[in-house]
């Protein structure tokens, strides 16, 4: 059905450089820290005080149990909520109050625990709006199309194809994505966030729902990720299998507050953590 | 053997993404494109006596109902806002074409009607505001409140319609080349060619917006609002420019009705609450989110009726208030009919339709 393109490299991933969001931050170095964060809904506390970083180019894991906090968490990274107490820092700088639309365009870009693709689009129009942020030509020259508008949005389209091989989804390119099955679309869903080429992305557990092989997969891409863009990645995950293998930190959370943070091995001989893992009461 | 693919390969990028991918089907469109640029206008001119019938009745309904579909498939089939101000935003367009023909008696009648577009498009995003807060039903019911009051307005204010006794607005005579296209006089040919110019430029306006960043920032609104807006794509651009090009294209329409297909109109008669219904069973039919489908719609809603009385009336004989029954009867039950056997449109039909001739006579 899809007609061979010339850049079906298979190696293409090494050839393609992420350049966007070039910051001066050395690798290991704070890239996000969040201190003394609290976020309520009316009189529910979603959060209670919780700080942690997150560091350049590693995996960090936020775990917990459900209703700890954690997607509300992400959503306070990227802007979607707003907390009452407690700042943000993002690349040295403090964060006012901002919308999400204005973390995307500083590189912030996830992926979300219920599939949210645009599902009446093609794979190849979902991981292209990916790149919305980074398109620049405006609508008068959209609507004459070949020139500038075209030129740039072959240029992206490149891009995407590189990460569709990086993906190993060629052959769904122009198959719109409800009729694609789960795994795919978790799979598509990452290449979405991937395309805004972020400096920081966050996975709402990518691997929910996945059996064995698909989890193998989506591990394997995100340590690609990681390891081939530098890409620091803060994620989501409830297989705490796949969390202490991939992560170099993790922090966990429990009703909204911070039970541990630290390398894997640690944070799993935490008590507390046991505990909130087993439903020890805790008085 | 029309329709083949094989051996059709794409090495570049540009050539995968065209508008017409297979070259079968390439020839066909600009096959399809030669026939109504130079044979149609030219059988016209040649049959003057039997050429008003088809242009007023057929051509130019046809042609400006495109328009005006293509105009509000952008906002509901692209973007996903319900609008029930088609009829309203068609008003706007028609009354600036009459208060710019007569304002300015020099100007091209083109520019006319693109201006007319332009300030429907003002006027389009200023109702599309409350899509920003409010969706889905009750933004239709919003859009329905444009509708009234526009119509409202351009009856209450009689300086929109130049203050004449009749409350009816005329199209002066206009000319293209010392060819008349407006007014009485105009050679059915010269308006059909001049609504089918403006109808294929601006077609191919909407194919590319629709399928480069603006489009894409439209559909990801459509289909999933908070994971645009969390791509980056902002709510406040995407809606408004939505609200601002259909409008446009509303408008446009609205003023080539009035200009040259109608010639004059009224407005509570012209562009009442049934045209926005009209207007969005077209896109509906035609196909949510397809320009193909708009052409579609467009043709079924216009065209069909006309073939039925031509049918019942002129084929079988019937007395024509019998005929007129059944072909609303006919026509209500064959909407039913294709929104349950295809509820994506007329447009998905045809989809359906090429996968299997690119399969046939071997499906397997």
């Amino acid at each position: 059905m899809n007609a061979p393109l010339k850049t079906a490299d298979l190696r293409a991933s090494e050839r393609f450089q992420m350049t966007a969001h070039q910051d001066g931050i050395a690798k290991g170095e704070t890239l996000l820290a969040v201190e003394n964060v609290s976020l309520s809904f009316g009189g529910v506390k979603a959060i209670t005080n919780i700080s942690f970083d997150i560091r350049k180019g590693e995996i960090r894991a936020i775990i917990g149990p459900n209703g700890a906090g954690k997607t509300s968490m992400l959503n306070v990274i990227n802007g979607f909520y707003h907390p009452q107490e407690g700042t943000i820092t993002y690349r040295g700088e403090k964060r006012s109050q901002m919308r999400s639309t204005d973390a995307a365009r500083q590189g912030i870009a996830r992926t979300f625990q219920n599939i949210a693709l645009f599902k009446g689009m093609s794979t190849l129009d979902n991981i292209m709006t990916g790149r919305i942020t980074l398109q620049k030509r405006n609508i008068f020259w959209q609507a004459l199309w070949h020139g500038p508008a075209m030129k740039e949005d072959l240029e992206h389209r490149e891009a995407v194809e590189h990460i569709i091989d990086f993906l190993e989804i060629q052959h769904i390119r122009k198959t719109p994505v409800g009729r694609l099955p789960y795994g795919l679309q978790k799979r598509v869903e990452l290449g979405r966030a991937l395309a805004a080429e972020p400096a920081l992305l966050l996975l709402d557990e990518p691997m929910a729902g996945m059996n064995l092989e698909e989890k193998e997969d989506m591990s394997r891409f995100i340590l690609d990720v990681n390891d081939q863009f530098g890409t620091t990645i803060a994620l989501i995950e409830h297989d705490m299998g796949v969390v202490m293998d991939i992560s170099d930190r993790v922090v966990v959370l429990d009703y909204g507050r911070k039970i541990g943070d630290g390398p894997p091995d640690e944070v799993s001989q935490n008590q507390d953590v046991i505990d909130a893992y087993l439903g020890v009461s805790h008085d | 053997m029309l329709y083949r693919e094989a051996g059709d390969f794409k090495s570049t990028y540009a050539a995968d993404q065209q508008t017409f991918p297979i070259r079968s089907e390439r020839m066909l469109f600009w096959m399809a494109m030669a026939v109504a640029f130079i044979a149609m206008p030219l059988l016209l001119g040649a049959y003057p006596e039997g050429s008003t019938y088809w242009v007023k009745a057929i051509l130019l309904p046809f042609l400006v109902w495109s328009m005006i579909a293509l105009g509000l498939n952008i906002l509901t089939g692209y973007c996903g806002q319900v609008s029930l101000g088609t009829g309203g935003f068609m008003a706007v367009g028609a009354f600036a074409c009459y208060k710019l023909m007569t304002a300015f008696p020099d100007l091209n009648i083109v520019i006319c009607i693109v201006l007319s577009g332009a300030v429907t498009a003002g006027v389009g995003v200023l109702f599309g505001l409350p899509s920003l807060r409010i969706k889905g039903f009750y933004l239709a019911v919003a859009t329905l409140a444009a509708q009234f009051f526009l119509v409202w307005m351009f009856n209450k204010f009689a300086w929109f319609y130049n203050y004449s006794a009749s409350g009816q607005i005329t199209a002066p005579e206009r000319t293209i080349l010392g060819i008349a296209v407006t007014g009485p006089n105009s050679a059915p040919w010269a308006t059909y060619l001049l609504a089918l110019t403006l109808l294929f430029a601006f077609a191919w306006v909407a194919r590319n917006l629709t399928r480069g960043r603006i489009g894409r920032s439209w559909m990801a609104m459509r289909d999933m609002d908070i994971a645009a807006e969390i791509m980056g794509v902002s709510p406040l651009q995407a809606k408004l420019s939505a609200f601002a090009v259909s409008s446009f294209y509303i408008g446009m329409g609205g003023a080539m009705f009035f200009s040259i297909y109608l010639g004059a109109a009224e407005v509570t008669e012209a562009f009442g609450i049934d045209k926005s219904f009209d207007a969005l069973f077209m896109v509906i039919i035609g196909g949510l989110g397809s320009i193909l489908g708009a052409f579609l719609g467009a043709g079924f809603i216009v065209l069909f009726p006309i073939f039925l009385t031509v049918v019942m009336r002129d084929g079988l004989g019937w007395p024509t208030a019998t005929v007129e029954h059944f072909q609303i009867m006919i026509v209500g039950g064959l909407i039913i009919f294709l929104l349950i056997v295809e509820p994506h449109g007329l447009a998905q039909l045809w989809r359906l339709t090429k996968e299997k001739l690119r399969l046939w006579p071997f499906p397997y």
